[in-house]
């Protein structure tokens, strides 16, 4: 069964606290960006309670969620450093598709996948509007820009 | 000009039609067609196909005519090279991916993919790569299947979805290229209303199990009927191909159902193929059952009956007709009963309710045009489904108010304004209470579970509203409740700042039908009353008879004490469906004869000693009055040789001596509009596309209820409301039905409060227990109404809930651990 943590009930109190009763389902980003925090994935029972405690669908809750790559929707959750690499049209001719092969091969994974040891997941994403810095990966919410397979084992070596 | 009117000019054609109106609809209105897949006028404007992409003169790119509003002075091009070439473009978009299975496709012949490529679209593609394969028939539910190779994304049906069902069970999931139709967690999508996405689908996605490699569309036969599950009366085609059931589509009329029909609707007729239909009539009067010809059977039953009248006299036979017949058959059953046996031992209902309404009969339609929607004691989700669409729509487009008023919770009060709740069987006590309120006098509310407050919040609605619709249902009003309540529609009538109208709606049929052609007791057809006997005789006859007559349960009283002999029973069941259950079948075992004229066969009519086939919807023909007092043609659509119902009363009515010809049932429609008041317009052509409104029966009650006595009787019991449900698992929806994954548990609903004296818990198995009858049932413990009462949704024959309930509906149950 999914639960919020206390720490993000006191979260959701002050979210809440923003939006008129009538549109607390303006809250459902938020919601389920706590919900990807504290567990690591989105689970079906997680979208429930997102569902009940906004007044709206489940269905619903899940249509928004599966529309963000941000979220890890199912009953795995993703390693402690998610890996997103940017493979929109500026990170793209600036050789994002090495890099990204690159750093598969290094962390021994394919994209999409997370490591044995539970410490990476690796994956593609959308423009996460950084094109002035391509290529770039995003590890968590730390955004790296003009990377370069040097950068990545630097970056990655670093993460404990 | 008015003020409201927009002139424009589409393709050289000058139109002038109301402001904001979309530029799509507006070139309908000249016969200027423009394609579109996403745009539906039920669903409003999307723009997401890019489908129908026209020209506008002043602006410099195309615009979308489905989400562009009418302008003074627009000049739009449908045709020129810009648009013809953004057609080609935008179809061969669509078509990338799509599977040319046009031969296999259930929907090739009706598809407006198909239709626009043929019309708009390129003639090949340049597309060199592999097209993208996906599932090929997934089920969505038990009985839609989803092809999402042939889905264009479209978003109708999860559109259909939030706007007009509201509950968003079907919607877009993942985004881009992967974007698909989708249910939360793959769930099935079975709500009461999702067959209407096969419909509006514009291609062959979302297609109808039921009908998945049955026939081609243009070899189906289509007759354009009603619906004959609930007092909505949606209008629908029904497909047949050589003489078998195909399927079930939806026929707007936005007097009845604004396009739209439910499930049970679409899927709920596997009982034309029944095992259990009755297919011949056969009889036991001279020993052993034995089958004869449907005439001969008619006569002998005939016979029977006046050899019963003559030796017992005519108050010792009786009639029981059915508020599912039509309008044909109620009527002929009357005037045989009245005419020629000479009784009025005539009902076909066990609640209390009179033709006539002291404020005007609204039409469904209305609806759209109040401000206040009152919802008393009606649960329309459950009951009328299209008529919870139609609330629905009203109220979340902003334009109207919903003021509930019930004894037990409803899907309607997650929609209303207000929403009182008052304790069973206090219905009586709280209309009286709101009636002297309007009228100045002092309103008792005390010990209704409803404050003095809420009772002028309502009041405060009521007087501030422009118009209102009262929508009631008399079936779940017990005792005399609803004679109150007519009372307070008066009271509500005289606010003169105010429109208002009623809508009687019972969940049955053709329920205002069977009213209207007088198959009561005390009222004559057209609601004239035995009391005014000048008026009976000049109607009638002089030889009409004008004792009082007995109401159903009193019949079944009189059977029990042997003073009824015999009983004609048309399309009713009333050892299930009559309170009382195990007590009507001993009573009905003593009479000397029982005759039954029935589709199916049921408890009742295995006690018939002489059964009559009926055809019943799907193969007879007849009219039917819905809630709102439309009167439309049902259409039987399939062939038989058998006698349709209307002939085998006429062959009674001849054997005794009528010699009346009847030659279709228009012959008797005809009759109808001679003989009953208010159905004087009624006819064959005047009916035929949208249905017409008849007259509604004069009031003639205006008794000022006794608010002293018609408080509650206090008991130590839980007092008991049974709940329709329309997909309860009766004759009709059979173990085999495809609706099966529609029926409900048994389940008790019970307070907070009173469980906890019970010491119950959710999920307990409990039997509910009233005299000598137990139901098994699961308890809930919802909140669905007030302490000291609990609710019993009656979902199928087995249960037997019907048993639990008192003569005049009120009752209290004990319930004890299981």
């Amino acid at each position: 069964m999914f639960a919020f943590s206390e720490q993000a009930e006191k979260e959701i109190e002050k979210i809440l606290n923003k939006y008129p009763e009538k549109h607390k389902q303006s809250a459902l980003l938020p919601l389920l960006t706590l919900t990807q925090r504290q567990e690591g994935h989105v689970s079906p029972d997680a979208m429930r309670e997102i569902a009940r405690r906004l007044d709206v669908s489940p269905a619903y809750v899940q249509s928004v969620a599966s529309f963000y790559t941000m979220y890890t929707l199912g009953d795995t959750p993703v390693g402690k450093y998610t890996i997103l690499f940017c493979i929109n049209i500026s990170c793209q001719l600036n050789g994002c598709d090495e890099l990204l092969d690159y750093t598969a091969k290094k962390l021994n994974i394919q994209v999409g996948e997370t490591t044995a040891d539970k410490k990476f997941t690796l994956r593609r994403e959308e423009c996460l509007a950084a094109c002035t810095g391509g290529p770039m990966m995003r590890v968590n919410d730390t955004y790296h820009e003009n990377i370069t397979p040097a950068r990545i084992d630097q970056i990655l070596d670093s993460l404990k | 000009m008015a003020d409201n009117e927009v002139t424009l000019t589409i393709d050289d054609q000058t139109i002038t039609v109301p402001k904001g109106t979309k530029v799509v609809d507006a070139a309908k209105t000249v016969g200027i067609e423009i394609p579109v897949f996403c745009y539906h006028e039920k669903l409003g404007s999307l723009g997401c196909c890019r489908m129908c992409l026209v020209e506008v003169e002043k602006m410099p790119k195309l615009m979308t005519a489905c989400t562009m509003d009418v302008g003074p002075d627009m000049v739009v091009k449908t045709t020129t090279e810009r648009v013809e070439k953004a057609q080609k473009g935008v179809l061969e978009f669509t078509l990338l991916n799509h599977p040319l299975d046009c031969p296999v496709c259930d929907k090739g012949g009706e598809c407006p993919l198909q239709n626009n490529t043929f019309k708009y679209g390129p003639g090949d593609t340049r597309m060199d790569f592999q097209r993208a394969n996906n599932l090929k028939a997934a089920p969505l539910s038990p009985v839609i299947t989803l092809d999402r190779e042939r889905c264009i994304a479209c978003q109708r049906c999860t559109r259909y979805s939030e706007v007009i069902e509201q509950d968003r069970a079907l919607v877009m999931l993942n985004r881009g290229f992967h974007n698909e139709v989708g249910t939360f967690n793959n769930e099935p999508y079975d709500t009461r209303f999702s067959g209407n996405v096969i419909d509006i689908c514009p291609v062959g996605a979302l297609t109808n199990t039921q009908f998945r490699f049955k026939a081609r569309t243009w070899d189906l036969t289509n007759s354009d009927t009603l619906c004959a599950h609930c007092g909505c009366n949606c209008n629908m085609t029904l497909g047949v191909r050589t003489n078998k059931f195909m399927r079930i589509e939806s026929r707007p009329n936005d007097y009845v159902d604004d396009g739209w029909i439910c499930d049970k609707a679409r899927w709920g007729y596997d009982f034309l193929e029944s095992k259990n239909r009755i297919m011949e009539a056969r009889t036991t009067l001279d020993g052993a059952s034995k089958t004869l010809p449907v005439k001969d059977a008619a006569a002998q039953a005939a016979n029977a009956l006046k050899k019963i009248a003559d030796e017992h006299g005519p108050g010792s036979i009786g009639f029981i007709g059915s508020p599912y017949g039509t309008n044909e058959e109620l009527y002929l059953y009357q005037k045989l009963f009245r005419q020629q046996l000479g009784t009025n031992n005539i009902d076909h209902k066990v609640y209390a309710e009179t033709p006539g309404l002291p404020i005007p009969h609204y039409d469904v339609s209305e609806i759209e045009t109040s401000d206040l929607v009152l919802v008393i004691a009606s649960d329309p989700t459950e009951e009328l489904p299209i008529l919870d669409l139609r609330i629905k729509k009203v109220v979340t487009r902003g334009n109207a108010k919903l003021a509930v008023l019930n004894d037990q919770s409803t899907l309607m009060d997650r929609y209303a304004h207000l929403s009182l709740r008052y304790d069973i069987g206090a219905a009586a006590q709280v209309f009286a209470a709101l009636a002297n309120t309007l009228a100045g006098e002092k309103g008792e509310v005390q010990d209704t579970g409803i404050t003095g407050e809420q009772l002028n919040s309502l009041m405060d609605m009521l007087k501030s509203s422009k118009k209102t619709t009262i929508i009631y249902n008399p079936a779940a009003l017990t005792g005399q409740s609803v004679d109150v309540l007519k009372h307070l529609l008066s009271e509500i009538g005289k606010i003169s700042s105010m429109e208002c109208g009623a809508i009687p709606a019972a969940p049955y049929t053709n329920a205002v039908g069977a009213l209207d052609m007088g198959v009561l007791p005390n009222y004559y057809p057209g609601g004239v009353p035995l009391a005014d006997a000048e008026a009976v005789k000049q109607q009638s006859g002089e030889n009409s008879p004008l004792e009082a007559g007995l109401s159903a349960m009193e019949m079944i009283e009189k059977a029990n004490s042997g003073e009824l002999k015999a009983l004609l029973v048309h399309r009713a069941n009333p050892v299930v469906d009559f309170p009382g259950s195990k007590k009507i079948a001993d009573a009905l075992k003593k009479l000397d004869l029982l005759i039954v004229h029935d589709m199916l066969e049921t408890e009742t009519s295995q006690l018939a000693g002489i059964v009559l086939p009926s055809n019943g919807p799907g193969h007879d023909d007849g009219t039917t009055t819905n809630i709102g007092g439309r009167v439309q043609f049902r259409k039987g659509g399939l062939k038989t040789t058998n006698a349709p119902d209307w002939k085998i009363i006429s062959m009674m009515a001849k054997t005794l001596g009528d010699e009346t010809d009847y030659i279709t049932s228009f012959s008797v429609t005809d009759e109808i509009a001679k003989m009953v008041p208010g159905y004087g317009d009624i006819s064959k052509k005047s009916i035929k596309k949208m249905g017409l409104a008849r007259t509604a029966a004069q009031y003639q009650n205006g008794t000022k209820p006794d608010s002293a006595k018609s408080q509650p009787a206090k008991s130590d019991g839980l007092k008991l409301r049974i709940a329709s449900y329309l997909f309860a698992h009766d004759k009709i929806l059979d173990a085999d039905s495809r609706l099966a994954h529609q029926f409900k548990p048994s389940t008790v609903h019970l307070h907070e409060d009173d469980a906890k004296k019970l010491g119950l818990k959710n999920g307990d198995d409990v039997i509910v227990v009233s005299g000598d009858t137990q139901v098994r049932a699961e308890v809930e413990i919802s909140g669905k109404c007030n302490p000291g009462g609990v609710v019993l949704p009656r979902i199928s024959d087995e249960q037997g809930v019907l048993g639990l309930a008192g003569a005049d509906g009120i009752s209290s149950v004990e319930i004890r651990k299981a």
